[in-house]
């Protein structure tokens, strides 16, 4: 197996609310490896975007980052990047590390031509001299993401463009430095479905391109079958089961996991019917103790109710968070 | 910009009906006030029979309601009409004191500025601490605080107590005029001892007169700029390495909208609190003008001063009309 680019461990991230403190992500820890696509699966409010975003202290007040540390092994050598100040975070964000956010409705200031957008983001981490020099390079960045005459879009405010269109500047902002990793939040939640394929397609073929390293962050089962190598599930803010596609989806241990690939339609075996998980997503204030799933559990013991379950890897890169292995 | 020109010829248009709108409510409010201006204007109780009568012939008060609208209007038009109370042309009158005004109105204006959005910056980029508490509070206060009570205080302050203001006429204009506004024609020619003569006898009246827009645009500023930097444009800023700084400035830009709007409003109001400012620090402006109009039944000078002010609003309002386009490429006229 290749090597890994990215050690997270621990990541535990607190938001203060007046309600309460939300336990969004409790010790959260896998491996990103160089090159591949990687997905982090799971419902709303799983935990995924906070995850992402705290790879690179993206955490904005009420939230913080409570512990753990995410190692990052670039050319010039490895760093903690939660150890980072904000300078040397600021100069890995958008260069090294880059996002694609979810909404390209909202990613984009609107009073902006998307070429200032491209541009500014080069024009922050030193690679163009000026504003001027990046929008040049942006017709480039605008042609390489598929948008059809780049150099008069390159003039056009967001509010011009359809969202399919906006969320490729988005990505081309995303891939403006060639960065190592590519961090996409569902990319394609708010697209039309028939353009969703073609986002995806888009950021493959970039990351083959560029010998990026994507981490795709969903809760569609079909597009992580369809583009990621590696997945890792995720329910209430733990990991569930981190594998490779394979694994999981023909061979998935958590119970989770398994009521998860029950309620979509798998392409690859017959399922005669959709079965529902039942209950609801707990509340992250209290979250159930020991493990966050077992009130929902069809298999939960009575030491479910008492220890958190530690991943246990079962087979070779196949890790379970789960008392029944 | 072909839109652009349609457009102003379109809002120039507008601005007719709202003149008339305008000075016709004035006019019919003065109209039906239980009142004799002719005898008021011809000297009160003492006045003779055919000095009433003259005066009732000459401004044709005898003759029907839109007769007499109509006389008002296109005698201020050509600036034919007489101000029974002060024998001058009434517009020539007005033009004396507009610059008073005028120049209060924009110094008045650039404290709000000056102090207001920083202050909302500030309480913005401190939220929900004792720095944000404080401007909270100043806003407060100052949209409660009354001009007269304050303008006052303050005269207690600078001038019995300490003298840093003087309260005596209004100093010299300077030789040039550009936009018949001294403050800013000395600036803009040279003359800097004129600009701080200006400058001493209008900063407190303007800084009385600006208060309570201070703290309404500091209010403003906060929430707007509050609202920009929760946007998910920001959050992906940040994302692509741009530094705090230049976030700041789109959420600044992105906050704009609302500011200039306020900002619009607030000129307006402004004008309306000078007959307060004026009085208490006895500035010759139209505010005063305008009080002594009201007091002796001078109904030329009020359907005069109303119509100055009315345009004064609807220029304001296109203006801002027209920055919105300029901030925001999404509006299109």
């Amino acid at each position: 197996m290749s090597e890994p680019i990215l050690e997270v461990r621990n990541l535990t991230v607190h938001f203060y609310t007046y309600a309460g403190i939300v336990k969004a992500i409790e010790d959260v820890s896998f491996d990103v490896y160089k090159g591949e696509t990687f997905a982090l699966v799971g419902e709303t409010g799983c935990g995924k975007s906070v995850t992402s975003r705290a790879l690179t202290q993206l955490i904005e007040s009420p939230g913080r980052i409570v512990r753990g540390s995410v190692i990052y092994h670039s050319d010039k050598g490895s760093v903690d990047l939660l150890k980072l100040n904000e300078e040397e975070i600021r100069e890995i964000r958008g260069s090294e590390i880059a996002y694609i956010f979810q909404d390209p409705h909202s990613s984009l200031d609107p009073l902006y031509t998307v070429g200032y957008q491209i541009a500014e983001g080069m024009e922050v981490h030193g690679r163009v001299k000026s504003i001027k020099e990046g929008i040049q390079k942006a017709v480039d960045i605008l042609r390489s993401v598929l948008i059809p005459d780049p150099e008069s879009r390159v003039k056009n405010y967001p509010h011009e463009l359809s969202g399919g269109m906006k969320q490729r500047v988005v990505i081309g902002t995303g891939i403006a430095n060639s960065p190592k990793i590519l961090i996409a939040d569902e990319p394609t939640t708010a697209l039309d479905v028939t353009v969703q394929a073609q986002i995806l397609e888009l950021i493959d073929d970039l990351r083959k391109k560029y010998n990026a390293t994507v981490i795709l962050i969903t809760h569609n089962l079909g597009v992580v079958a369809e583009t990621a190598d590696r997945v890792a599930v995720m329910y209430a803010g733990k990991i569930a089961e981190i594998g490779s596609v394979e694994q999981i989806f023909k061979n998935p241990l958590h119970p989770y996991t398994k009521g998860l690939l029950k309620a979509v339609p798998n392409p690859m075996t017959k399922v005669e019917r959709l079965d529902a998980i039942p209950g609801t997503v707990p509340n992250l204030i209290t979250p159930p103790g020991g493990c966050r799933f077992h009130p929902r559990c069809p298999f939960a013991m009575e030491i479910c109710k008492k220890k958190v379950p530690e991943l246990k890897e079962i087979e070779d890169g196949h890790f379970v968070a789960c008392h029944l292995y | 910009m072909a839109n652009l020109k349609k457009f102003l010829v379109r809002r120039l248009l507008t601005f007719i009906p709202t003149l008339i709108g305008v000075t016709l409510i004035v006019f019919v409010i003065a109209y039906v006030i239980p009142a004799n201006p002719a005898k008021a204007w011809a000297g009160g109780e003492k006045a003779s029979e055919e000095a009433v009568k003259q005066i009732i012939a000459e401004y044709h008060l005898d003759q029907p309601w839109y007769d007499q609208y109509w006389f008002l209007i296109s005698g201020l038009a050509t600036n034919s009409i007489i101000d029974p109370r002060t024998s001058n042309p009434v517009m020539g009158d007005i033009s004396e004191r507009f610059p008073v005004t005028f120049q209060l109105a924009i110094i008045a204006f650039v404290f709000i500025l000056l102090l207001g959005l920083p202050l909302g910056l500030v309480s913005a980029l401190k939220r929900n601490t004792w720095v944000d508490t404080i401007v909270r509070i100043f806003a407060l206060i100052g949209v409660s605080t009354p001009i007269f009570w304050l303008g006052y205080l303050l005269l207690y302050i600078f001038f019995v107590k300490y003298r840093i203001t003087d309260l005596a006429g209004v100093p010299p204009s300077p030789p040039t005029q550009i936009f018949h506004v001294p403050i800013i024609d000395s600036l803009l020619t040279g003359h800097f001892t004129i600009f701080k003569q200006h400058f001493a006898r209008f900063w407190l009246p303007g800084f009385t007169l600006g208060f309570a827009g201070m703290g309404v645009l500091a209010r403003f500023v906060r929430n707007s700029f509050l609202e920009a930097i929760s946007g998910d444009y920001i959050e992906f800023l940040k994302a692509k390495g741009v530094p705090k700084l230049k976030v700041y400035r789109h959420a600044l830009k992105n906050a704009l909208v609302p500011i200039v709007t306020v900002l619009g409003l607030q000129f307006g109001s402004l004008l309306g609190g000078t007959p307060i400012t004026e009085t208490v620090f006895s500035l010759p402006g139209m505010g005063s003008y305008a009080i002594d109009a009201i007091r002796n039944l001078d109904f030329p000078a009020i359907i005069a001063i109303t119509f100055i002010y009315a345009i004064i609003f609807v220029t304001t309002n296109l203006i801002v009309d027209i920055l919105y386009a300029v901030i925001d490429p999404r509006v299109r006229y």
